[in-house]
């Protein structure tokens, strides 16, 4: 996840030298300026300061009760700003300085209780001939700021929403529609043409992996390849929406911001219970294709909407959405209770900024952003709505905080089948303990018979064996009863927000010290992207009219079809996706960029209209090879000659493995932890010091070939048993929200592809399915269309022959295996 | 070898990872398209791989006085009391309740609702010439005491353990930052290029204590266990002990064949090239790490020094002697944590096991390391991710203070250097009577990372990497380095 300033420099070697140059002689000026500065600094430290703290701080400092005439003169601010009477002096000028007129006693006569000395007098006049040099840092917690707010407007992406109609291009039989003229236009103004189009297997794999996460079936492939029809494209584009694996592939991309994990905290294995709903409800909401401004409003206010939806599921669906704010990287072990409040204020700030706005907004919380346009107020006053958001209550359980548990309405359905499960759960715990009882009254027996001197050794030991059963039994059930009383059924829960009960406005914390209390700031949007202050009903956190400021901002939009975009083009058209900010990178197309967003809100935010005119267009269907001309003057694609290249993120790879080998089990989402194994559950006894927490001792049946999203997400350390794919493969860690996964290329991947026991099961398991299949040669060609989604050459037709023969009985598992490391098999074209 | 990567670059920040992998990659596959033989292999090894490899060893800042690092983390927090720095005000006072030291400032205090002071378990007394105070639980650390600089008012900033051990490696307590390690790696390359630059043994739970964070993914630590039993592997997938080597090479040069001809097709792609290169990065691993992890190629003598032979120390011993083998070869980043120091109650039982176990290895790298004159310019530390208090606690609530453990404490606590630019024998800072507060020579991580920067050569200020529109530092806006203690 490297950032745009690194790019600039990575595409233009020349900005290197210069920088390098510049910095060079900055150095030198520095310690030129570093020696004046000493003795300036010298100078007013044993010559001004003590005049300035002696006879002047009195009425004009921050000690003093009320700076006389509104000035203070123990900071250079103070003096700049000045008082009443405009600035106090003039660094330069000591004959147009007030303040110098002041001492001379000219015009006002300050001290007022008499006349400084000459040599005082003249002191002060050579500091400011000099330039009236000032070191101190300013103790004030009022601090002017230096943002300028109406010049920050003018950048980008604060900007509204642009409208140029799609500009004219030469070769006007090339666009299929308007993106397409967009992006022409630019090439034919740097004189390059788009390579070829993509032949249909590569854009049939392209177009799956996308929407879809998994490769195309054999079946498939043929289908599309034989379809001569106009619309074969559409087809498969429809057929891919319309799958329940486009909500699996897209919701993971939003997981990814989000910091979903199933587990709480950083610590201890606390597991976040009730999290997969939330999963559940992103990749329902996807393949509903529910608004996306609606989408985006659930996730921050979706607690204070549902109040307003009249139907259950709707309402159980908007109350869902706020674990957005929960299903990050809290802490929960904080002992200092307040610093925990202002530091989760803080991880949802920053969640938000950077899902919805593109902007770090984290950065002002102990000063003014040091590039952008935010004030350190504007922090305070949009933290506010968070301020008055509970996220975490205190458990019973020592030093343990836990994230908020919100109870979901029912629907009929759901009413009916919690009340027969509720009947077989009293059911099972009523027996385990009646047999618990019975087993306490038949041990005391027996150890009441043992206890008789004149037993028989042979009864003596089937007594003892029957007691210890007994005792056995007796430890197993303790276990199975402390399990079920802990996991009852319950109406469906999820992890969420909620108001506190006076939401208040929040007070700047110095240094993020919330014992260090600075003004209050009155709740409020960013004041460079809004121009209004909200209307916050009383009582009410104003999270619903922050909600409704962001999805109506351009910022929102633009951020919201950049990713789609990236998503499918492999970098966005601005490539830090996450960050709009001013050293953030630009739009390589602007135009397109705001066409978009206008086109996403004209058809009602909807995702898949846009995603599906997207990869219909020529520019998506664009081959991903070489051109020499094109590569020697847009070298890193910038202006979408070519479609990028990219590597299956872990998703998609691991998914496509099990996909391959014919063993894709479907699903329809549900817990991702097994807790209902005992063993696996630790901690449950409530005089516990510690909270609940998991582990992994059992897997269920069949979830090593669920599609990846559906497999427990760890906060920290190696992602589990089936998932352990995520460790090697770029898996964005739960605490590192972000919209661009960075992928590399490290030997532990290549030793996971070439060693890992995972990798050999997958290929053994896919020359089975191949060894049921005819001739060799009809194997191989099935094996390439499985795998790479193509049809083999007849060089690798001869190659994966000899291969075999050499390999002897191993063969075609080698073959497979080679097949499921290449490059061809990892890689999107 | 790139040699003036830093001089050409003036700043760090500048020295984007992605830029040094562009040029000659393709050069050095060509040159190595003959597959994947032990020639071919030895051969690129040497040099031509720094010119592509972003672990190529670089030119500090300045002057360096150690090469690499090996942490020993105490996970869990030793108690400096017992161990370092006794109290005269405690021991006097023992079992006595005392007013409490503690301002009301809401901080966890789980079973101290009263504060009895507790003397330490066992005698502690000066060692060596330096006088350096240590415990008879510590009696191997002891005979090497004047090699040791013991940092008595280190500072960290969370009281419980996961946001603290988080900190220590990281220098931040709740973030995934990258960590020491990964820093250093990025900053410095690997010496030896068939090897990860950090490599971390017996690695904490969490694995944000090795990652690389936003850095480069190829800085993260590489995980190793040092095999205790039959069949547990040291890297994992490092080796597929059911596929012989022919048929493996044979598969390997199938595969490069099929991408080498993609790569062809598509001339330039970094990614692909990338990859490529990986798995021959890996082979070399497979081929050059199971010898570097062989213990059995040292002397029965310098096991015994490490404790090496069945006993309590014997896994730990294994893996100090690992992480001496691992920084001999050129690896910049070694640690090995060494847990089992959380000790809440019955300290009194529990801190004597926790010493034999790791007594004599720590001792024996010291010994060792300086016998190879390794000692020289490597740093050794060793540390808790915090310390525990001076009076006892008491989670029952109901028994003597024979049975007392301690809790944590992170207000002030002690931390181990030695070697590397480090003042042999020095003992800096001091706290106050309660051993609570520093009242002089503190030392905050911030300052220890600050440091270890420093004795690397590296001004901390100036390792930088850009992420999310600003430059992020191992000591954020913090840190100064500790001169007092630097040889």
């Amino acid at each position: 996840m490297r950032i745009c300033i690194t790019r600039l420099l990575d595409s233009a070697g020349v900005v290197l030298t210069l920088c390098a140059l510049s910095l060079t002689s900055l150095a030198q000026e520095k310690q030129d300026a570093s020696q004046r500065g000493s003795a300036a600094r010298t100078f007013f430290n044993k010559k001004v300061r003590p005049i300035l703290e002696q006879h002047c701080y009195r009425c004009h400092s921050h000690q003093a009760k009320k700076a006389k005439g509104g000035l203070v003169l123990d900071s250079r601010r103070g003096w700049a700003k000045g008082g009443q009477s405009g600035p106090a002096l003039i660094p330069g000028h000591p004959d147009r300085s007030l303040l110098i007129s002041a001492v001379r006693y000219e015009d006002l006569e300050m001290p007022p209780k008499g006349k400084l000395p000459d040599k005082l007098v003249r002191q002060l006049e050579r500091w400011i001939a000099d330039g009236a040099h000032d070191p101190r840092v300013t103790k004030s917690n009022v601090r002017q700021s230096k943002i300028d707010i109406e010049v920050g407007r003018q950048h980008w992406a604060f900007q509204p929403l642009g409208r140029t109609p799609p500009p004219a291009v030469k070769t006007t039989q090339w666009p299929k529609g308007d993106v397409d003229r967009y992006i022409l236009a630019r090439l034919e103004k740097a004189g390059l043409k788009p390579i070829a189009d993509a032949d249909r297997y590569t854009w049939l794999r392209r177009v799956s992996f996308d929407l879809a996460g998994i490769p195309p079936t054999v079946a498939q492939v043929r289908e599309f390849t034989s379809d001569r029809s106009s619309r074969a494209r559409e087809k498969v584009v429809d057929r891919l929406l319309a799958s329940r694996a486009f909500g699996e592939r897209w919701a993971r991309h939003w997981l990814d911001l989000v910091g979903y994990a199933d587990q709480v905290g950083t610590s201890n294995s606390v597991f976040a219970r009730y999290a997969w709903r939330y999963r559940d409800y992103v990749i329902d909401a996807y393949n509903k294709d529910k608004p996306f401004n609606e989408f985006i409003r659930e996730q921050i206010a979706g607690d204070l909407i549902a109040a307003d939806l009249p139907d259950v599921e709707q309402r159980a669906a908007s109350l869902t959405a706020t674990g957005f704010l929960v299903l990050g990287d809290i802490e929960i072990v904080e002992s200092d209770k307040a610093k925990l409040l202002v530091d989760i204020v803080d991880q949802q700030l920053n969640k938000v900024g950077k899902a919805f706005l593109g902007l770090t907004l984290e950065c002002a919380r102990c000063h003014d952003h040091k590039f952008d346009p935010i004030p350190q107020r504007d922090y305070y006053a949009m933290a506010g709505f968070f301020h008055g958001t509970s996220t975490v209550y205190k458990t019973e359980r020592g030093v343990w905080s836990d994230v908020n548990v919100i109870e979901l309405p029912e629907t009929k359905s759901q009413q009916a089948d919690r009340a027969r499960q509720e009947q077989q759960h009293t059911e099972k715990l009523a027996g385990w303990k009646r047999e618990r009882k019975q087993s306490i009254d038949r041990r005391a027996k027996l150890s009441e018979r043992l206890e008789n001197k004149e037993l028989s050794k042979e009864d003596r030991d089937k007594l003892t064996k029957e007691r210890d059963e007994r005792s056995g039994r007796m430890g197993q059930l303790e276990g199975l009863i402390l399990h079920a009383e802990f996991f009852v059924p319950t109406a469906p829960r999820v992890h969420g927000v909620k108001d506190v009960e006076s939401p208040t406005d929040m007070r700047i914390t110095i240094r993020g010290n919330p014992r260090a209390l600075g003004e209050k700031v009155p709740r409020g949007f960013l004041q460079v992207a809004s121009t209004r202050r909200p209307d916050i009903p009383a009582k009410q956190s104003g999270r619903r009219q922050l909600a409704d400021w962001v999805v109506g901002n351009p910022l929102a939009t633009r951020i919201v079809v950049n990713r789609v975009w990236q998503k499918l083009f492999g970098e966005g058209l601005v490539r830090s996706v996450d960050y709009f900010g001013l050293p953030g990178d630009r739009p390589s197309h602007p135009e397109l960029l705001d066409h978009l967003a206008r086109q996403l809100i004209r058809e009602g935010w909807s995702q898949k209209k846009l995603i599906r005119s997207l990869v219909l267009g020529r520019t998506y269907g664009l081959d991903s090879g070489h051109d020499d001309h094109a590569h020697a003057v847009d070298p890193g694609n910038r202006l979408r000659w070519r479609m990028n290249r990219s590597r299956l993120d872990a998703e998609a790879l691991r998914d496509a493995m099990i996909m391959v080998t014919g063993r894709l089990k479907p699903s329809s989402g549900g817990p991702a932890l097994p807790l209902e194994f005992p063993e696996n559950v630790g901690g449950l006894d409530p005089k516990d010091v510690n909270p609940p927490n998991f582990r992994f001792a059992k897997w269920r049946p069949g979830q090593e070939f669920e599609r990846t999203i559906y497999l427990p997400v760890i906060r920290h350390g190696a992602q589990p048993g089936p998932a352990m794919l995520r460790n090697v493969f770029d898996f964005a860690q739960p605490s590192q929200l972000t919209g661009k996964r960075s992928v590399t290329a490290v030997p532990t991947q290549a030793l996971f592809l070439m060693n890992s026991p995972v990798v050999k099961k997958h290929a053994i398991a896919l020359a089975t399915r191949l060894g049921k299949e005819g001739d060799e040669a009809k194997r191989l060609e099935l094996l390439w269309l499985t795998l790479l989604n193509r049809p083999l050459t007849a060089v690798e037709q001869r190659e994966a022959v000899e291969f075999l023969r050499e390999a002897g009985e191993n063969g075609w598992a080698e073959l497979c295996h080679a097949l499921l490391a290449s490059n061809e098999f990892l890689m999107r074209l | 070898m790139d040699q003036c990567r830093f001089v050409q670059t003036v700043d760090w920040q500048l020295k984007e990872p992605t830029m040094t992998m562009t040029l000659d990659r393709r050069e050095l596959l060509r040159r190595t398209a003959c597959g994947f033989g032990g020639l071919a292999l030895s051969g690129m090894i040497a040099d031509s791989a720094a010119a592509v490899n972003p672990l190529a060893a670089g030119i500090p800042h300045v002057p360096a006085r150690a090469r690499r690092v090996i942490f020993i983390f105490l996970a869990g927090g030793p108690s400096q009391g017992d161990l370092f720095a006794p109290k005269a005000y405690i021991t006097r006072k023992h079992g006595q309740a005392i007013k409490s030291p503690v301002g009301d400032d809401g901080q966890l205090r789980v079973g101290v609702a009263r504060f009895l002071p507790m003397a330490p378990v066992k005698p502690v007394r000066p060692r060596g010439q330096s006088g350096m105070m240590m415990s008879d639980l510590l009696p191997h650390l002891s005979g090497v005491a004047d090699e040791l600089c013991l940092l008595r008012a280190m500072v960290a900033d969370n009281k419980a353990h996961a946001p603290a051990a988080l900190q220590f490696h990281t220098g931040h307590i709740a973030e995934a930052r990258p960590s020491m390690g990964a820093w250093l790696s990025y900053g410095l390359g690997s010496e030896n290029q068939n090897m990860p630059g950090f490599i971390t043994i017996h690695p904490p739970r969490d694995g944000r204590t090795y990652g690389a964070g936003f850095l480069p993914a190829i800085h993260q630590g590489t995980p190793l266990r040092v095999p205790g039993r039959a069949g547990e592997v040291a890297i994992t997938n490092l080796q597929d002990p059911d596929t012989k080597p022919q048929l493996q090479r044979r598969r390997l040069n199938f595969l490069q064949r099929v991408n080498r001809r993609l790569l062809n097709r598509v001339k330039t792609d970094s990614q692909m090239e990338g990859i490529i290169e990986s798995f021959e990065l890996a082979f070399r691993m497979q081929a050059e790490t199971p010898g570097l992890i062989d213990l059995s190629r040292e002397s029965k003598q310098t096991q015994e020094m490490y404790g090496i032979g069945g006993g309590a120390s014997d896994a730990n011993g294994r893996a100090c002697l690992m992480a001496r083998r691992l920084s001999e070869a050129g690896v910049r980043f070694v640690q090995v944590t060494i847990d089992g120091w959380d000790h809440h109650g019955d300290i009194r039982k529990a801190l004597p096991g926790s010493c034999a176990k790791a007594d004599q290895p720590i001792a024996g790298l010291v010994q060792d390391l300086k016998r190879r004159g390794l000692l020289e310019d490597t740093l050794l530390m060793v540390s808790g991710e915090f310390g525990r208090t001076y009076w006892s606690q008491d989670l029952s609530g109901a028994s003597p203070i024979e049975k007392h453990g301690r809790e944590h404490q992170q207000e002030s606590f002690c931390t181990l250097l030695a070697g590397g630019g480090v003042r042999g024998g020095l003992v800096h800072g001091e706290t106050d009577d309660f051993g609570y507060r520093p009242v002089q020579g503190q030392v905050h991580l911030h300052d220890l990372h600050a440091t270890i920067l420093h004795l690397l050569g590296i001004d901390h200020e100036r390792l930088t990497y850009p992420h999310h529109g600003r430059d992020y530092r191992l000591t954020d806006v913090y840190g100064r380095v500790v001169h007092d203690i630097l040889s």
